[in-house]
């Protein structure tokens, strides 16, 4: 376990820097969770795309499937991979303060 | 260290702080052009050294369990004295009702002959280091039994076996050595005497998750754990898996036109198809082609929305019987409760071997259910001439990636194929291939494991036999601008395939797509009017 500090926003991350306590996301948390992903700055389409991601969870209490992430945002895959480079599940669901996917996916 | 510094087996014992091996990317085994560039090979993740610090990691250069280090003597001869007490366990009828005969027999006669070395894929992709042998950990562990387990080990063990000491170091990293082997047991199946030496690595898993709680948390905790507690290992609860099988089925309908309502808990179905839940998260099109092809052969078939039962997966399979017992049971209850014919088990490799073969010693009486693998119920299907295919939709190069646990390991081998060479015109086999084929590297659960730099290691060495054999077939058509697929019918598989193309950017540099068999077989449907491959790399 470690802990991750930038700015102000201080949190338990697992080695692959997803949060442990998904409940203390908020969106400070959320740019800060970004810059580790090499994305300084939350565009709309960030934001978007992120919102969906934490309601989704919020709602269901996992991440949706990505082909569902695509059709209801509107993005294709290839748009979500140029909006966080680690893609759907590493980038996208880490900053939006999802737990690491787990069983075969 | 080079290779010229041989690793002996008793050195295993010796000097806690240190690595007991080092890998050096120049001793890997080289891959075709274009990613024969030493140079080039993508670099290892770094371990902050207070990680190191932290949990075992005297092994190699990455760590599988990361299993906190004892902070006294006392706690590491507590650890010892359990492990060697989960050993005798294990050699008894009463502790080990699933494998004690073979053990006994590999316990037993061994010849040495190191003929099973040159089998084993991660051995050769690692340049041969001597550690990652499957002679190694077993000869390990036979010095142990013959040393502290029988009687007047004391005396005569280390003068018939060679001599071992049972200290806190060698138990620290038989612990991460027993994730470094994927249990595909190519060795076991070249031993010219029947000695199994991937089964002693799988009974080495099994006395530290049973005897010491110690697993790999991605396959226990995160694992099986959580779907005999929530339903699925994915974290999907009979809401949610509901929900997105009818998202499924609306986008079959867009991409198909057939209109596919998925039935859930019919009683008195045929058919209970169990699928990986992976699948239904990752790779949603496998699961709905195989609704597809069921409608359209018109089978009765049922999903069952029971907790367990929509997940097909049984990790236990590689780690700890007591696991493995409970997820086959819930699988059988659940077909015993729909009235169902059979269960068929969707493309999952281990999920295959665990409910039919093993599980066969648990199912007693009306749980004993027949089962049934995917491929010989699609090949009954294909051939009974109730649905029309097209095969020259399927006009690219396709080769076909064998799942041990569904192959070698069961014997399934001719079904897919006979489909493969009659819906695609371009099939070919790779070398070797069927009972001899390679594993992927992603088996025994490692294509969900992760932590550390551990997805390096299971990507350039544990995977690097399958990528050269993939290309390899492929060698006639290297280029991107020639579209190939790589049909692989097993999600764990696909884990790890998908892992290592994104690694060495395959789909990028030699245009090498992965899939199911079931994608293919609706891409050749003349009633599936637009191409159901789509040709996009996830």
């Amino acid at each position: 376990m470690a802990i991750f500090e930038h700015g102000a926003v201080k949190i338990e991350v697992d080695e692959d820097g997803f949060m442990q306590e998904p409940e203390q996301w908020n969106e400070a948390v959320a740019k800060a969770l970004a810059t580790t992903e090499g994305v300084d700055n939350l565009t709309d389409e960030h934001w978007k795309l992120v919102h969906y991601l934490r309601e989704y969870y919020l709602k269901f209490g996992i991440a949706p499937m990505i082909r569902k992430l695509c059709k209801e945002t509107g993005f294709p895959l290839k748009k979500v991979y140029e909006l966080f480079p680690s893609g759907p599940a590493k980038g996208a669901c880490k900053v939006a303060g999802l737990a690491k996917p787990t069983g075969c996916v | 260290m080079t290779m010229a510094d041989k690793v002996k087996v008793k050195d295993i014992s010796k000097h806690p702080e240190r690595q007991l091996t080092h890998i050096d990317p120049q001793d890997l085994m080289p891959l075709p052009p274009p990613y024969d560039k030493v140079d080039e090979e993508p670099k290892w993740k770094a371990i902050k050294q207070e990680q190191k610090d932290a949990v075992v990691s005297n092994l190699d250069d990455t760590i599988a369990l990361g299993f906190p280090k004892p902070k006294t003597k006392e706690e590491e001869d507590e650890l010892v004295r359990k492990f060697l007490s989960g050993l005798e366990k294990l050699l008894t009828r009463e502790n080990n009702w699933t494998f004690l005969q073979p053990l006994l027999l590999s316990l037993e006669h061994c010849a040495k002959c190191q003929t099973c070395n040159d089998a084993c894929p991660i051995y050769e992709a690692s340049g041969h280091n001597d550690v990652y042998r499957p002679t190694y950990r077993s000869e390990v562990w036979r010095r142990i039994v013959a040393k502290y387990i029988k009687p007047g080990g004391k005396f005569f063990g280390a003068f018939k076996q060679g001599d071992i000491e049972l200290n806190w170091t060698t138990v620290s990293r038989l612990m991460e050595l027993s994730y470094r082997c994927t249990l595909c047991r190519r060795c076991a199946q070249t031993c010219p005497i029947g000695v199994d030496n991937g089964l002693i690595t799988h009974e080495l898993r099994k006395v530290f998750s049973q005897e010491m709680g110690i697993a790999a948390k991605e396959i226990h905790e995160k694992g099986s754990v959580q779907q005999l507690k929530v339903g699925s290992s994915t974290g999907m609860t009979p809401l949610v898996v509901k929900d997105n099988i009818e998202f499924i089925d609306e986008d079959m309908f867009d991409k198909t036109g057939i209109k596919i309502e998925t039935p859930w808990d019919k009683e008195g179905a045929d058919v209970l198809l169990i699928h990986n839940a992976g699948e239904i998260l990752a790779w949603p099109e496998n699961p709905g082609a195989f609704a597809v092809i069921l409608e359209a052969a018109g089978i009765s078939w049922t999903l069952s929305s029971d907790v367990v039962a929509y997940d097909g997966i049984n990790y236990g399979l590689w780690y700890d019987d007591f696991q493995l017992a409970r997820v086959a049971i819930k699988h059988a209850e659940a077909a015993k409760k729909l009235k169902v014919k059979k269960i068929v088990i969707g493309e999952c490799g281990h999920a295959h071997k665990a409910l039919t073969v093993i599980a066969d010693r648990v199912l007693q009486g009306d749980l004993n259910v027949r089962r049934e693998s995917a491929m010989t119920l699609l090949e009954d299907i294909v051939f009974s001439g109730k649905i029309k295919f097209d095969p020259s939709k399927n006009d690219f190069p396709v080769t076909l990636h064998d799942p041990c646990n569904m192959v070698r390991l069961m014997g399934i081998v001719e079904p897919q194929r006979r489909i493969l060479r009659y819906l695609a015109p371009q099939f070919r086999e790779m070398t070797p291939h069927g009972v001899d084929n390679y594993c992927c590297g992603g088996g025994s659960g490692f294509a969900i494991m992760s932590p550390f730099n551990f997805q390096d290691w299971r990507l350039s060495i544990s995977g690097r036999k399958k990528l050269k054999q993939v290309l390899d077939a492929f060698a006639d058509c290297p280029g991107p601008e020639i579209k190939k697929y790589l049909c692989a019918p097993c999600s764990n598989c696909k884990g790890q395939l998908r892992d290592l193309f994104q690694y060495y950017n395959v789909w990028e540099k030699s245009g090498i797509l992965y899939g199911g068999l079931v994608e293919l077989i609706v891409n050749a449907m003349v009633d599936v009017k637009e191409p159901f491959i789509e040709w996009e790399f996830h």
